[in-house]
């Protein structure tokens, strides 16, 4: 039996909870932000800075995503009951939550951390094409997994039994 | 406090023949009193119906015996598991599998349609997409409610929702079927549909099924009555 989310249960559970195109904004822009501007930070620093600000990273996504998470959940409490009584799980509804957003937040880290990494060139990044593309590597990978721990987190958070 | 009864003792050697074994079950809330030392247990594929006043606790036994409200002390065992015992998503997974709830409140979720809402508890219990679509069209047919299944919930009357509900807990052929007051507000014509299903075709055949209610046309269906006497204070 798979513990995943297939996508049409994503998005029938997405719409359950009401995730709605302004949750997708607010994830894509609160990535690209953080992904920018550590982009291009990034290539002005040496190997301890860099580790840093994908820490940084890792810890803002995470935060701004468990917030995103639980507010989803605190104000969809009587629809995460009814979904209760019929068999959903607290991990079956933050896969959904997660797989619902994880597109946008991808999509925001990638558009600001290449928009940061040509910055952080412009700027007098000294690593060249290499670092740029490591920077942009680097804060995807974070903020992704950032994302995930903060929708699991904001999920358990709210989960009452 | 009351006993509710007992429907078969204890007897080692009928194992396995309970679909729900109550032992020794108690149940309150702060220093209220619903329940003390409840123990009995239901045969497979019995039905039996929960009469009582109003605010007398027989939803809270019916929630207990779903997994969505645990019990102050004692074990209650479903298909031969302590749901007692169970973490809350090990819990959801069973439920998905095992029980088929018609709550008193509707549930269903108003932005999805008939057959989206239907179709929820497979995905929770993992069913492959073919299967998904054969059980849906299925129960759909037989609650009769196949050509409504793009309208979305919310533009349903209360006596559509309630056999939609009713399609949901059945859709994933649970071995057990609880009912909260299946028929209460319901116009006599949509009641008559629901007392068909309990009457027993093939959908509803060989199930256990536990209901809570008011209406004499369901106790007469049932095998067994149970009465809780006292209102809670």
């Amino acid at each position: 039996m798979s513990r995943g989310v297939s996508l049409q249960e994503g998005q029938l559970l997405a719409r359950s909870l009401n995730v709605s195109k302004s949750t997708h904004l607010v994830v894509a822009s609160l990535a690209a932000a953080v992904a920018a501007n550590a982009a291009a930070a990034i290539q002005l620093t040496g190997f301890a800075g860099q580790i840093a600000l994908l820490a940084l990273i890792f810890v803002t996504v995470a935060a701004g995503t468990s917030a995103i998470s639980s507010d989803i959940f605190a104000r969809s409490g009587q629809t995460i009951a009814n979904l209760r009584s019929i068999g959903a799980s607290s991990r079956s509804l933050s896969n959904a939550v997660f797989f619902s957003v994880i597109g946008y937040g991808v999509a925001g880290s990638a558009l600001g951390g290449g928009v940061g990494a040509a910055l952080g060139m412009a700027l007098g990044g000294q690593g060249g094409a290499f670092s740029a593309l490591f920077a942009v590597f680097g804060v995807i990978l974070a903020s992704s997994a950032a994302a995930a721990a903060g929708v699991y987190a904001g999920g358990r958070r709210n989960w009452s039994s | 406090m009351e006993q509710l009864g007992v429907l078969q003792r204890n007897d080692a050697s009928t194992q396995g023949k309970y679909s729900v074994e109550v032992k020794h079950v108690s149940k309150s809330y702060g220093e209220t009193e619903i329940y003390t030392d409840l123990h009995f247990q239901l045969l497979k594929g019995t039905f039996v119906a929960l009469v009582g006043p109003i605010g007398s606790g027989k939803t809270t036994m019916l929630n207990m015996f779903a997994g969505l409200e645990k019990p102050t002390s004692g074990t209650i065992l479903v298909m031969g598991k302590d749901i007692t015992k169970m973490s809350e998503d090990s819990l959801g997974e069973f439920r998905a599998g095992t029980i088929g709830l018609v709550p008193q409140v509707q549930t269903l979720i108003p932005e999805l349609t008939v057959r989206e809402n239907v179709e929820l508890p497979l995905h929770f219990a993992k069913v492959d997409d073919k299967s998904r679509e054969r059980k849906v069209d299925y129960v759909l047919e037989k609650v009769g409610i196949r050509g409504e299944s793009k309208r979305v919930a919310s533009t349903l009357s209360v006596g559509e929702k309630q056999m939609v509900s009713f399609a949901r807990a059945m859709v994933n052929d649970p071995p057990i079927l609880l009912l909260d007051e299946p028929t209460e507000s319901l116009d006599p014509l949509i009641a008559e549909v629901i007392l068909g299903l309990l009457r027993g075709d093939n959908l509803t055949l060989g199930r256990t099924i536990f209901v809570t209610t008011h209406d004499r046309r369901v106790t007469e269906l049932a095998r067994k009555t149970l009465r809780v006497k006292k209102k809670i204070p």
